[in-house]
């Protein structure tokens, strides 16, 4: 990861093919460098500052043993003692000194580790979701084409179900057959029929406020009168006409349709294949050409899919 | 079986030595009248003691000549309080194995003896040895070492308690600064370290027939170097025995070091404790520990607790909140009283003593029990048995010795402690009863991040002083000294190199007189030193009070409830050019007749610490005596006279030159000498004015580093006076070399001058 960002890190200020200054530097420059340097030294240091460079200083110290020059180093010689000797006779004696170690407030025992493994931990857990997140961008990507094919699908559908029922419309027609508009909705071919269905409920919509109108007209205050121009509602509340009560409820009633919900309940892409299918193989149309062929060769066509027609 | 041989004829031999003297004596004693002691005790004594033959006696002989009715060392009758107190040893643990133990350290010449806190090791295995060993028969005696001074001091007490003898007498005492033993001194119990120096006097340490070194796993690093040297001395000396004694059950190591010696142990009276983790480690364990001993205090039956910290200041800052803390608990919750009592080293021995106080009664009768809790350092863990524990509450830190070679500072540092340590504490819980133990650590830390044991101190320290002792005692090959565990190579090599700049040592690593000369004296190298010169800076009186007050502990005291009053105090002794001087005017005030009219009174009044200034008083005494004895002249610069704090100064220097610092630029930072350490005076310091160079007692390691106890010294004098470690060819680049060039070009001009002149 690290890596790749290197790689192409764009925020990099090193221009490789900048020019070279001068080598020798000027008699002024020398003299900034010294103003600059003097003011660096003059300048206190932080109380952080300091305490960093004094633990600093201390861990350096702490991890440099001390070397051979040393006068004791020449007197353990002296009784045979070489650099990475350890003292005494028993084999496991030890070669440095014990670490030094400050602890720093009152936190208790396991609570810098504790604190290391949270650290670890959320270190693990940050690599984790940064590649995680990159996957949902890819995913994302991925679902939005998936999105849009669909769409593109769904309208695909549509335009060859109009087709498919125009044509089937025409062949009725030519057969002299019932128009499709009186046609019962079960008797539609199920991969249109959502289509008649959609326009009967649409209709039936109409009907509705047509129905609605009519009442909020009769309810308008008339000085005719009242016995006769009761509206239905209380017909049926004074239980003298009960008759639009059922009926209401019959159009309200949606007739059930198995074949229909199950061909509706395939993913798009299987109604869109199914229904092309189909137009080849009644009507030798293909969507995507726009034509209806005069053959079952249907030569020129390159195949079903719009991808064919690429 | 040779080994069984070797001691038959030695014991026939020693018998035949006593018969002998027994002889001469009744001979001697009717016609020489010097001799006349003799004759008393020896038929005092003999009347228990006579059919005892040396290394061949047995418990139920023992027993016998124990029950009286004449004390069968004094030849005195027997208290009341005597008896009363034999019932009580004869229940110990350690007495039901008296044969067992008698068998082998008869048969053996090294004995490893285990027996956990309790068992009553420490005051009944050198009694049982005496019984057997009878070291006044041959004018010999037998010691015990203890880590501790306090240890040493007060087991000594007991001991002669039980032997109803008078302290000082047949059983006695040795520690640093004080002897308390006498010409009929059979048992001495002493610090490991005051063996060791005795060894430098008497290689083969002849004075005594049994050593016994106690509480060897504490593993001190006199007890290490002692192991390494009575390795080799018991090879030279067939008669001398040895015994080893640890309270921990991984003395199979001890074992191992000194051939496969046997091992006997002693199970100790303890109960089961039940182990408690917290389920996280702890964000800040002073506070975890304060909440679980009031959760302790609030919800657990009767016992009390002890809660280990690190320090004074953590451990009395913690008092004072359990304290506050639990008020509240008793007036809203019904709890129980709870008495908090510190424990810690420094504390005053009054105080020390308040911890084995029983816990309070309830506030009413009938109502929920009191208890104690005491919260310590780790000075509770193995030295210091409280009964009545049932609840430790351990966060897994101490404070712990750490030296460094590569850096050269020796600091105390809140570590966390070993998995045995954690042990330890544990079983304090199980004195009296089942206890519990509360571990602010997961199960987890415990057993990943404790090291196994605690690094014993040989690893933990300068060893400057050691091998000054160890050239001393003739020890020749440091190198393949056998120590238990050797320290890292680098902190020999450190060692030699400070003692050569010392002059201590010289360029082959032989001692010099002036090394032979500083071995004399209990000091660090470097203290000795400054102490041997001093006449040459006329001022060995002000050298000598000044060394005193190094070695004791902090004579300035600063309560927490009122700093700035103490601080005032202190100001009224300063001395600008620094803490040296400052101290050597606290002593000199405190030895002034108005001092000395209450001078516990006035140490009061001046926030100063009047068991440390009379500490002080007592060593100094003792080093007097020394330089006395190696006519070491004792002078002062008159006080009027303008050079007496300097003389004082330079020979502080002359001590000291490798503990000096510069400051950096006009900062408050300084740079140590040849280490490159940045470092910052200690807070504490009195040392108000600009001072470039400065020397220093002690490197403090923090989050910051410190040097601690002050004085400004002029670099000329470090040129003068050091000229072998300031031997300005040899220092690193940098400002500090620079520094000192220009001195020395400054020093080379005003001779020119002078020259000239």
């Amino acid at each position: 990861m690290t890596q790749s960002d290197e790689e192409d890190d764009y925020m990099n200020m090193v221009f490789e093919d900048a020019p070279k200054g001068p080598t020798h530097e000027t008699a002024l420059q020398r003299a900034a460098r010294k103003r600059k340097e003097g003011e660096a030294r003059a300048r206190q240091k932080t109380k952080a500052e300091r305490e960093a460079e004094a633990e600093e200083a201390r861990e350096t110290a702490l991890a440099t043993a001390l070397p051979e020059t040393n006068k004791g180093f020449k007197m353990m010689a002296k009784f045979g003692f070489k650099q990475g000797d350890t003292l005494g006779k028993s084999e496991n004696a030890r070669k440095e000194p014990i670490q030094v170690s400050i602890k720093e407030g009152r936190s208790g025992i396991g609570v810098e580790s504790e604190k290391k493994r949270k650290l670890r931990e959320a270190w693990d857990e940050a690599a984790r979701a940064a590649k995680r997140s990159k996957e949902e961008e890819g995913d994302y990507l991925e679902e939005r084409k998936q999105h849009l094919k669909e769409k593109k699908m769904e309208r695909d559908l549509d335009s060859a179900q109009r087709t498919a029922e125009r044509l089937s419309g025409q062949e009725d027609e030519d057969k002299g057959g019932q128009p499709k508009e009186e046609k019962q909705l079960k008797d539609v071919n199920v991969l249109w029929r959502i289509r008649a269905r959609r326009r009967e409920e649409k209709q039936r919509d109409l009907q509705q406020k047509k129905e609605l109108d009519n009442s909020l007209t009769s309810r308008l205050p008339t000085l005719a009168n009242d016995e006769d121009e009761e509206d239905d509602d209380s017909k049926v509340a004074l239980g003298r006409d009960l008759n639009p009560f059922y009926t209401s409820l019959e159009t309200e009633l949606e007739p059930e349709d198995p074949e229909l919900a199950d061909f509706e309940g395939l993913p798009v892409a299987e109604r869109l294949h199914e229904v092309l299918v189909f137009l080849r193989e009644k009507y030798k149309y293909c969507l995507y050409c726009g034509y209806q062929y005069p053959d079952a060769a249907m030569e020129g066509c390159p195949g079903l899919t719009e991808e064919d027609h690429d | 079986m040779a080994t069984k041989r070797e001691h038959t004829e030695e014991s026939t031999s020693a018998t035949k030595r006593v018969k002998m003297e027994n002889g001469n004596g009744k001979l001697d004693s009717a016609n020489n009248p010097y001799l006349a002691h003799w004759n008393d005790d020896k038929t005092a004594s003999a009347d228990a003691l006579a059919d005892f033959r040396r290394h061949a006696t047995t418990a139920e002989q023992a027993s016998a000549a124990e029950d009286g009715p004449l004390n069968p060392f004094t030849g005195r009758s027997l208290s009341n309080r005597y008896m009363g107190i034999l019932k009580k040893r004869r229940e110990l643990p350690v007495h039901k194995q008296r044969d067992e133990f008698l068998k082998l350290y008869q048969e053996n010449q090294i004995l490893v003896f285990v027996g956990e806190t309790g068992s009553g090791k420490t005051t009944q295995i050198p009694q049982f040895v005496l019984f057997d060993d009878m070291p006044h028969k041959s004018a010999q005696m037998v010691a015990c070492t203890q880590p501790r001074r306090v240890a040493a001091m007060s087991v000594a007490q007991r001991v002669a308690e039980e032997m109803d003898v008078e302290l000082g007498e047949e059983v006695g005492y040795s520690i640093r600064f004080e002897d308390k033993t006498g010409p009929n001194t059979m048992l001495k119990y002493m610090t490991d370290g005051m063996l060791l120096r005795e060894a430098m006097h008497d290689n083969n340490l002849t004075r005594y027939s049994t050593i016994i070194l106690d509480e060897a796993h504490e593993r001190t690093l006199a007890t290490d170097i002692l192991m390494g040297l009575l390795k080799e001395v018991v090879l030279r000396r067939k008669d001398l025995k040895l015994i080893i004694m640890s309270a921990t059950l991984d003395a199979t190591k001890f074992q191992k070091y000194f051939h496969n010696a046997p091992l006997l142990a002693v199970p100790g009276r303890t109960h089961p404790v039940e182990i408690f983790y917290t389920p996280a480690p702890e964000r800040d364990y002073v506070e975890a520990a304060l909440r679980t001993v009031l959760q302790i205090h609030a919800t657990e039956d009767e016992g009390d607790i002890l809660l280990f910290l690190t320090g004074e200041e953590e451990i009395e800052d913690a008092c004072r909140k359990i304290n506050l803390e639990a008020q509240d608990l008793i007036r809203e919750g019904g709890a129980g009283p709870l008495v908090v009592y510190p424990l810690y080293g420094t504390l005053p021995p009054a105080q020390q003593q308040k911890i084995f106080s029983p816990a309070p009664p309830p506030t009413q009768p009938g109502g929920r029990p009191g208890r104690k809790c005491i919260v310590s350092t780790n000075i509770a863990e193995t030295s210091l048995t409280i009964d009545g524990i049932v609840y430790v509450v351990d966060p897994g830190f101490s404070k712990q010795k750490v030296y460094n070679p590569r850096i050269r500072v020796e600091s105390l540092l809140v570590s966390p402690i070993s998995k045995a340590s954690a042990q330890q504490r544990a079983g304090r819980a199980g004195r009296t009863r089942p206890g519990k133990c509360f571990r602010l650590y997961t199960e987890e830390a415990f057993k990943k991040e404790l090291i196994e044991q605690t690094y014993p101190e040989v690893l933990r320290s300068n060893l400057a002083s050691t091998v000054l002792e160890l050239k001393k005692l003739g020890v020749e090959d440091l190198v393949h000294f056998d120590l238990m565990d050797p320290p890292a190579p680098e902190t020999l090599m450190r060692a030699l190199e400070e003692l050569n700049y010392l002059a201590c040592l010289d360029d082959e690593g032989e001692l010099t007189t002036l090394g032979s000369l500083a071995s004399q004296f209990p000091l660090d190298p470097a203290l000795a030193v400054m102490l041997i010169v001093s006449p040459e800076f006329y001022c060995s009186n002000e050298i000598l009070s000044l060394t005193a007050l190094l070695s004791v502990p902090q004579i300035f005291v600063r309560p927490a409830n009122n700093r700035k009053r103490a601080d005032e105090m202190k100001d009224l002794f300063a001395h600008p050019d620094g803490d040296h001087l400052t101290m050597l005017n606290v002593y000199h005030a405190f030895k002034s007749e108005e001092a000395q009219a209450n001078p516990k009174q006035w140490c009061h009044d001046h926030f100063l610490s009047y068991r440390a200034l009379q500490q002080a008083d007592n060593v100094r005494m003792q080093l007097k005596r020394i330089m006395e004895r190696e006519e070491l002249e004792l002078m002062s610069t008159p006080f009027d006279n303008k050079k007496y704090y300097e003389n004082i100064r330079r020979a502080l220097v002359a001590g000291f030159f490798m503990q000096v610092a510069k400051r950096e630029g006009n900062g408050k930072t300084y740079t140590t000498v040849k280490d490159d350490q940045s470092v910052l005076l200690h807070p504490s310091t009195v040392l108000g004015q600009d001072s470039e160079w400065v020397v220093y007692n002690e490197f403090v390691l923090t989050t910051k580093n410190y040097i601690r106890t002050v004085t400004s010294v002029k670099p000329e004098w470090l040129l003068d006076i050091a000229p072998n470690y300031y031997d300005i060819q040899s220092f690193k680049k940098g400002e500090i070399k620079t520094a000192l060039q220009r001195v020395a070009t400054k020093v080379q001009r005003k001779e020119a001058e002078k020259g000239k002149r």
